[in-house]
């Protein structure tokens, strides 16, 4: 093979035979075995590990090689990319850069035309089986797919072709993971999300518009510490990120649970940071992790900015009806159980979320959008 | 230092988390005075508030040791008024507090060199030793003139 300025780094490697553990290609570079150590605490902080493990995932982490990561961008804005490449800040977080090889990415790579495509083949076969595939963006497929192409190829084929021999697929996005805003209503790409297409790999969703981004960098941590995928939820999303709802943690609950409530940006409930649930906070039907891991390095989140939570995480969240209307609900028992959790507390207000998650997909088809007055009511 | 930002009524509650937490923490204590075996309890994913932290603080006391570590950002090492319970932040480049860990160990773990780090420190120390000749000489030379 011949290496030259546009050969990925993991393809590098291989031609070169540098099999360096990342504990060694590190220490080069004056990263000691504390910060591995040190790394590992965060991490098993972030994903809910017990924080006796940290010396074992330090371990391992050291003795582990460098991860290589092919990344394809369908229909998407790139969002996601600049989440992941601007909020980490410049010292623990962004160490996930030197434990992956980023063999291909459009935007990040120098490499352009078919020295690029080249790249992607390369790292591919270098590292068949182990590799991990991260996509962002939806695909395409409707009048065979030609309404997004990449280097003369339709998204299918290549998320095909890549996917082939991947060890994982890793959905970045709301877009790849259920479809979002190409998918939207009504849907002219036919665009579907990567989980409807790649079914003989795993593949893990971290949704958001865009995600989280140490999200992102913990669960490539996490494959690369243990070799295996984290624990997923039901709809393909890390436990540990998505297991509870934006609600169940979010720092105006003790309002929301008062029933004190904003009634419009500007009135008095507004300045006093009351709930935002009547200005069409989706929190309660959202699972994600904003409340407590926050963004631009744990800054603050839309609900602190005084915003409602969009829902963005959340399959659909473009057809939910309207983002400053309250919560459709459909009516009956669910409305009645939700008033009855407000007035309760966590336990049961975690049960009006679910209730909302559960029942949500029924009340879209019916646009049905209620007020918490109607709900309180009934 | 909460992950958990919450309006300031809320901080000043109470939630009666500290309690529980030093019960953890005594177990934790037995088990390694009789085992030997440390634990660690990870504040950072607790929803605790500014009073629940204060309480714990206060329970925990100061003791001999502080330490500061500088290694990919700062982590700040105290030990409590409890033999064996550490108190450990690692903050960020910006003085975020990225995980908050109670250590129950006779040596927090990021205190003691790290095993593969000595080994390239008596590398790099035994290759220092080899040079040094050199560098007397080099100096005698200086002298000299
Ligand atoms: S409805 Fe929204 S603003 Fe209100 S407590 Fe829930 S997540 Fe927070």
């Amino acid at each position: 093979m011949q290496i030259d300025e546009t050969t990925p780094n993991a393809a590098r490697s291989a031609a070169s035979g540098d099999d360096r553990t990342l504990g060694a290609l590190l220490a080069a570079r004056g990263v000691s075995r504390r910060a591995f150590l040190k790394y590992s605490s965060y991490l098993a902080s972030l994903l809910a590990l017990p924080a006796s493990m940290a010396p074992a995932m330090a371990a391992s982490l050291a003795k582990a090689q460098r991860q290589s990561v092919i990344w394809l961008s369908f229909q998407e804005c790139t969002g996601c990319t600049e989440s992941l490449t601007r909020s980490l800040s410049p010292t623990l977080d962004d160490l996930i850069f030197d434990f992956i090889s980023l063999d291909y990415h459009h935007t990040l790579q120098a490499a352009s035309g078919h020295a690029a495509e080249e790249a992607r083949m390369q790292a591919m076969e270098a590292h068949k089986g182990k590799y991990i595939v991260a996509v962002d963006g939806s695909v395409p497929v409707k009048d065979g797919g030609i309404y997004s192409t990449i280097a003369g190829m339709s998204n299918l084929d290549i998320l095909e072709e890549t996917t082939k021999d991947a060890f994982a697929v890793v959905a970045i996005g709301s877009c790849a993971a259920f479809g979002g805003l190409p998918l939207a209503d009504p849907n002219p790409t036919g665009a579907v999300p990567v989980t409807e297409l790649v079914t003989d790999k795993p593949v893990i969703n971290i949704p958001g518009c865009p995600p989280i981004p140490e999200a992102m960098a913990a669960v490539l941590a996490h494959v690369l510490t243990f070799g295996i995928l984290p624990e997923l939820d039901s709809l393909g999303r890390p436990k540990s990120f998505y297991g509870e709802s934006v609600h169940d943690r979010c720092y105006r609950r003790p309002f929301y649970d008062r029933g004190e409530f904003a009634e419009s940006f500007d009135d008095e409930g507004a300045k006093k940071g009351w709930c935002l649930y009547k200005l069409g906070c989706k929190g309660p039907a959202t699972s994600n992790a904003c409340a407590t891991v926050k963004w631009n390095g744990g800054t603050s989140f839309p609900i602190e900015a005084g915003h409602p939570c969009l829902g963005c995480s959340e399959p659909g969240f473009w057809d939910m009806g309207g983002f400053y209307r309250a919560l459709s609900v459909p009516t009956g028992d669910v409305a009645r159980i939700a008033a009855v959790a407000a007035g309760a507390g966590v336990v049961a207000g975690a049960a009006a979320g679910a209730l909302h998650r559960a029942t949500k997909s029924a009340a879209r088809g019916k646009h049905h959008t209620v007020t918490v007055e109607e709900l309180e009511e009934k | 230092m909460s992950r958990f930002a919450r309006p300031h009524w809320v901080e000043k509650m109470s939630s009666g988390m500290a309690k529980p937490l030093i019960g953890e923490i005594s177990a934790a204590l037995d088990t390694l005075a009789a085992t030997g075996v440390a634990g660690a309890i990870d504040l950072s994913g607790l929803p605790l508030t500014a009073t629940d932290r204060a309480e714990l603080e206060v329970a925990l006391g100061s003791g001999e040791v502080e330490a500061k570590v500088t290694a990919a950002g700062t982590s700040e090492i105290r030990e409590t008024g409890f033999a064996g319970v550490w108190w450990v932040r690692h903050f960020d480049a910006g003085g975020r507090v990225l995980a908050e860990i109670l250590e129950i160990a006779f040596v927090p773990q990021l205190l003691g060199a790290q095993g593969d780090d000595i080994d390239a420190a008596a590398r790099r120390l035994r290759t220092e030793l080899a040079r040094t000749p050199e560098r007397e000489t080099g100096r005698e030379t200086v002298h000299a003139d």
